[in-house]
């Protein structure tokens, strides 16, 4: 009872009955001795910029050599002010979001104040932490970015996460999914040599560096959906700032991948 | 001692008595629908009286806090256990009355060896059309009514018929802003909180032309803004996000009272 009035959603969940964890040993045999493709692959990455931050993800869902979906969200809005960005298997990262936003609003309306942003980076590492069985059985690993405004201090901040639940701070950008390790070498070069560096970019600046990004990380992983401008299909990006969570519409994505990434400028 | 019926019987009406009682100086609570959202409206003396329960459920409580924060707790947790099993859809805050607290407080209100819970409890919830919002008023003994609309909590049965008729008269029609029902539900309040007086109580309040002047009611709320806080909130029925409940803050509380009052605001 102690715990649930500190306002633990996650404790509240398991008194319930729930299970999170979705290991068990039927389901590691299961996974071991039959070649079960489970949906992964991704690429998610958030950039700082001169306002915020930039959080997204190309939106194909693949299982082995199948592409299972092409308008996968993997850029998932926790509360107004923060972002969890997936990769790894959606069953789980997408039940992981949903206990995430609960606990924020749990605990914002229980304890009548909003849980700090280490609060938030500490419940979405428990609950890894718990999947760990699950992870290591290849049948639930996740491996997500988390990104928010932390307004206590007055900054946007960026960590992203191992399977395991250890946490790591992006100071400048931080990548996660099957293209990551394309992207990982291109920020880091355009960061050091490019000129100008990535957090004192405008929006369009930074959008036109994730299209590009992307698109480039679609090139080499085939797991990764990148930009289908034919078919009108574009990555999900939304930016945080001090004002919270508000998303580029595709209008704006489809001008930007026009004049900035089709043309060779 | 109670196997006796009429022993018991004699026992749950000392406890009525003793819990109508305990009522008697709670603040009414007043809640009506708007083509915006729900505003729910009423005074405290220090601790808050309206809560959030879900994204479209707001919780108002009259009665000692500690079994109002106690009820409080179990619709949270009934809140959001359902929203994250089923979906936020599934959360309504009849479901959350009947089968969630109302049998609790009516067990208490019977067990003559458990203390009862000193509540009276209003649930508010927030539809996608002012005619469909809902709202559940649960009482000390587990006893609960539903409405449209509007609906009040306050210290007796008859204070909350003069206020709801009282509010009735005094809207011309249900789609209307937040800025147009504030003063009516406010004026409300006042109506309510001078029924409560003794010299009102021995009136007849069913009649229309007892009910106090405009001057008594602006004095009664001047009195009411110096000894006490307004407390409102709003769910908003065009919000963008997920939780649609928010407070009304003290800079958006002057500009919705009557100029002469908005000096009072802390």
């Amino acid at each position: 009872m102690t715990m649930l009035r500190q306002g633990d959603f996650f404790q509240l969940l398991k008194s319930s009955g729930h299970n999170f964890a979705t290991y068990s040993k039927s389901l590691d045999t299961f996974s071991h001795k039959t070649d079960l493709p489970l949906t992964t692959g991704t690429t998610v990455l958030a950039v700082k910029y001169s306002e915020g931050v930039i959080v997204a993800g190309d939106r194909r869902a693949t299982a082995g050599n199948m592409v299972m979906y092409d308008r996968t969200d993997k850029v998932i809005d926790i509360d107004r002010y923060t972002i969890m960005a997936i990769a790894g298997v959606p069953a789980t990262a997408f039940e992981m979001a949903r206990i995430l936003e609960h606990s924020f609003k749990y605990y914002r309306r229980s304890q009548l104040q909003d849980l700090s942003f280490e609060g938030k980076l500490r419940a979405l590492s428990n609950l890894l932490k718990e999947n760990v069985p699950a992870a290591l059985a290849g049948t639930g690993a996740v491996a997500p970015i988390f990104a928010g405004y932390d307004k206590e201090r007055e900054a946007t901040k960026i960590y992203f996460y191992d399977i395991l639940g250890a946490e790591f701070e992006g100071v400048e950008h931080a990548m996660s999914g099957s293209g990551s390790s394309t992207i990982k070498g291109i920020l880091h070069y355009i960061n050091r040599w490019g000129g100008t560096p990535i957090n004192k970019f405008s929006e369009d600046e930074a959008v036109t560096l994730v299209l590009r990004l992307l698109t480039s990380a679609a090139e080499f992983d085939a797991a990764t959906g990148g930009v289908d401008h034919n078919a009108g299909l574009y990555p999900l990006v939304k930016k945080i700032t001090k004002e919270g969570i508000s998303i580029i519409d595709d209008s704006n994505l489809k001008s930007i991948f026009e004049q900035r990434v089709l043309q060779n400028v | 001692m109670y196997e006796e019926p009429y022993r018991w019987v004699e026992a749950i009406e000392n406890r009525r008595q003793y819990l109508s009682d305990q009522l008697k100086k709670g603040t009414p609570i007043v809640s009506l629908s708007c083509g915006d959202g729900i505003l729910v409206l009423t005074f405290n003396r220090g601790t808050l009286k309206l809560y959030e329960i879900y994204d479209r459920i707001a919780f108002g409580g009259i009665g000692h806090p500690a079994d109002l924060e106690k009820l409080r707790f179990q619709l949270l947790d009934l809140a959001h256990v359902e929203g994250f099993k089923r979906s936020p859809s599934d959360v309504t805050g009849s479901r959350l009355v009947k089968y969630g607290i109302a049998p609790v407080v009516k067990d208490a209100f019977e067990e003559v060896f458990k203390a009862p819970y000193i509540s009276k409890v209003l649930i508010c919830e927030l539809k996608s059309r002012p005619d469909s919002d809902h709202f559940v008023r649960l009482g000390y003994d587990g006893a609960f009514d539903e409405s449209s609309e509007l609906a009040i909590a306050a210290a007796t049965p008859e204070i909350e018929s003069t206020m709801e008729r009282y509010l009735k008269g005094s809207l011309k029609e249900i789609t209307l802003d937040l800025n147009s029902v504030f003063l009516s539900a406010l004026f409300t309040w006042a109506v309510g909180g001078l029924c409560q007086t003794e010299d009102a109580s021995q009136s007849n309040l069913s009649d229309p032309s007892k009910y106090p002047d405009e001057k008594n009611i602006i004095e009664y709320l001047e009195m009411s803004l110096r000894d006490m806080s307004l407390e409102c909130v709003f769910l908003n029925r065009t919000a963008s996000q997920a939780s649609q409940y928010r407070e009304i803050y003290r800079d958006e509380l002057v500009t919705l009272l009557p100029k002469s009052l908005q000096y009072l605001i802390k």
